[in-house]
């Protein structure tokens, strides 16, 4: 802006031109950030993730081209059958993880008083001060076929013969999957509950509402949108995490992160990121239906 | 009360300790069918935990309830003839208001038309007809109530505990709900149990009152006794806006008795109460019993039923004006009066004399 000759003779700075002081521009950045944040960390390599996939592949690299190469590739081969599979386990261990773990969200929330309740959340997090290798490395020696498991069952004449299906199959990436993501429906289940005002349980009291009704009819509904974000998280991470299925998993029992790693590993790029692209529309769409049924929203809206 | 047909609630010997702390001790109360009763009292007091046990949502630490003759200890809440309105908006949240109140007749296995039938009427009975498809949050705080109200007696549950069921609710609308209770009550012809630690909110709604403190029943009456005649000092000092002077027995001969306050002789009914020369005991006033008259000289009355004291300060109420007056020994007496006479008001410090009927004054021995 330029200021205008007679307030320059007169050495003041008109009002107009006035910069604004720094720690306001600085405030305004600080609304942007996360946007900004977004953008460069979650927008922009998704779009780099489909652009790439649909290049050509080279020896070592990609070039920019037009060819559905990788999504052929995915979905005529065993790819598909596995990764239609590894949504069926992940499910599987989304089930079973909620099966445990919500009733242990429900138990801290009614049954443990107000004060020890973060404490005990928190007791939870204890399994994670080890690192997720070496947790997910020692369920090898107790399920392999001369593991703690079989040796176990066989002492004490369960079974005759070990079962070797405990290792290397989607049983064991399951029996991972759950061990590694229980926390996880936990925390979710406890935070959902904060939807479920305590003086609930003394109505229903009141009324005579027995234990199945109460879960069914009081407890799942006011819970469901925290519960369906628990198990989307499992879900995920049940499809993505390669770590699991690579340590426990064997022929055919693989997830989508694996057979991404597997295609990088191959040098085959396109396939790589064909692989993620398909993972984040098939993750998209299932926020979608959440949402239209659960009206995710409400997650952070505590009820008043 | 006839006695063919066992009380609603009989209360014996009930205790509940929360480790050291001792919420009730040794309470006994009886409350008959189709009354409406009322629990007040100060906060922390117990009135609550005994409404509580009644229910079933506790269990005493020693005691017995009957309800309708029938001991009831080892029953939970859905299987006694009660039923709780809670203080909170205690609804389902995710339940509309037909929902809500049909829930525990679904529970209890009714067939669908019936539920339906029993809902509208209750309703109905409640005045909420036309909100029946709204959710709770659209309701304001008083509907709510009426919400629980009407998933109560559509239980057809013949005793109905209510916890405090209007403190969450502003001054006039509670004022309002009050009286829509008091009706209801007489609609519906089952027992009603009311805590509250609001004063008014009692006399409005109750057929009798229970004073509970401290864990103790204090004294159980008539709105219009517990207000006029009080038994105890305690009960004079929470009902009502009494004056409580303590003083001794100087005779104690005779229909009445002379009490010395703070210089004074007074004289009050003895009303067959054991006293004798000597004792402290405690007197009560209500303060709009006690007149205010200015004086000239300082010489102390002798009708026995008047006191000498200086003017402190008036303070207006709107309705009334309450006269501070401060006695020879420091204590402080209230007169209130119906009046905006503010232009014959006494200056600061001058004597004054306060007066009263001789029915209006009561001895307590405690």
């Amino acid at each position: 802006m330029v200021s205008s000759p007679t307030n320059v003779t007169n050495g003041v700075r008109p009002v107009g031109s006035m910069q604004t002081p720094l720690h306001e521009r600085l405030a305004l950045w600080a609304f942007r950030a996360p946007l900004i944040f977004m953008v460069l960390f979650f927008a922009i390599p998704m779009a780099m993730t489909v652009v790439f996939s649909v290049f050509e592949r080279t020896m070592f690299w990609m070039e920019p081209g037009f060819t559905l190469t990788a999504y052929e590739n995915f979905f005529f081969s065993a790819r598909l059958g596995n990764f239609l599979n590894s949504m069926k386990y992940s499910l599987i261990s989304v089930a079973i993880c909620f099966v445990i773990g919500f009733p242990i969200s429900v138990f801290v929330r009614k049954s443990i008083p107000q004060v020890a309740q973060h404490r005990v959340v928190l007791l939870f997090i204890l399994p994670f001060m080890v690192s997720e290798i070496i947790r997910v490395f020692a369920l090898r020696p107790v399920l392999q076929r001369n593991g703690l498991m079989n040796t176990a069952l066989t002492n004490m004449g369960i079974i005759d013969e070990p079962i070797t299906a405990l290792l290397y199959t989607h049983t064991s990436v399951v029996i991972g999957e759950v061990m590694s993501f229980l926390p996880f429906i936990i925390f979710s289940g406890f935070l959902a509950m904060e939807a479920v005002p305590k003086f609930i349980f003394e109505v229903c009291d009141d009324l005579g509402v027995g234990p199945w009704r109460r879960f069914k009819d009081v407890i799942l509904p006011l819970a469901a949108p925290g519960i369906f974000a628990g198990s989307v998280f499992i879900f995920v991470n049940g499809l993505g995490v390669a770590l699991l299925p690579n340590i426990l998993g064997g022929a055919g029992a693989v997830n989508a992160g694996l057979i991404a790693t597997q295609a990088i590993s191959a040098l085959d790029f396109p396939l790589a990121m064909a692989v993620s692209a398909i993972m984040m529309a098939t993750l998209m769409t299932l926020l979608w239906i959440g949402h239209k049924l659960f009206d995710l929203t409400k997650i952070l809206t505590p009820l008043s | 009360m006839t006695f063919q047909t066992p009380p609603a609630v009989e209360v014996r010997n009930l205790a509940k300790h929360y480790g050291d702390f001792v919420a009730l001790k040794n309470v006994n109360v009886t409350i008959a069918a189709g009354e409406y009763f009322v629990l007040l009292g100060p906060s922390g007091g117990g009135k609550t935990t005994l409404l509580r046990t009644i229910g079933g949502f506790q269990k005493p630490t020693s005691g017995d309830v009957f309800l309708h003759g029938k001991s009831v200890g080892h029953l939970p809440p859905d299987k006694r003839p009660t039923t709780m309105v809670f203080q909170a908006y205690a609804l389902f949240p995710h339940m509309n208001v037909t929902q809500n109140v049909g829930y525990g007749l679904k529970v209890a296995g009714l067939p669908k038309a019936q539920i339906a039938d029993k809902v509208a009427h209750a309703l109905d009975q409640v005045g909420l007809t036309k909100f029946a498809q709204r959710k709770p949050h659209e309701l304001s705080g008083g509907q709510q109530q009426r919400v629980q109200l009407a998933r109560a007696i559509v239980l057809d549950r013949d005793i109905l505990l209510l916890d405090e069921p209007l403190a969450a609710l502003d001054a006039q609308l509670r004022k309002d709900m009050c009286l829509e209770l008091k009706h209801l009550q007489e609609k519906v012809g089952i027992t009603f149990i009311h805590v509250t630690h609001n004063q008014e909110e009692a006399m409005t709604v109750a057929d009798r009152i229970a004073l509970i403190a401290n864990g103790d029943l204090v004294e159980v009456g008539r709105a219009r006794d517990i207000y006029r005649a009080p038994e105890k000092s305690f009960t004079a000092s929470f009902v009502g806006e009494n004056n409580v002077l303590k003083g001794k027995v100087s005779d104690a001969n005779g229909v009445s008795v002379t009490v010395d306050v703070a210089g004074a002789k007074l004289q009050v009914a003895k009303r067959d109460l054991p006293v004798s020369t000597g004792q402290n005991v405690t007197l009560s006033i209500r303060s709009e019993c006690v007149a205010l008259e200015t004086v000239n000289d300082s010489n102390a009355p002798t009708d026995g039923l008047s006191m000498l004291g200086a003017y402190d300060e008036s303070v207006y109420l709107g309705l009334t004006t309450s006269h501070l007056v401060r006695l020879p020994d420091g204590t402080e007496m209230v007169s209130r009066i119906i009046a905006d006479a503010d232009d014959t008001l006494p200056v600061n410090g001058a004597p004054v004399r306060l007066r009263w009927k001789p029915t209006d004054i009561r001895l307590h021995v405690e």
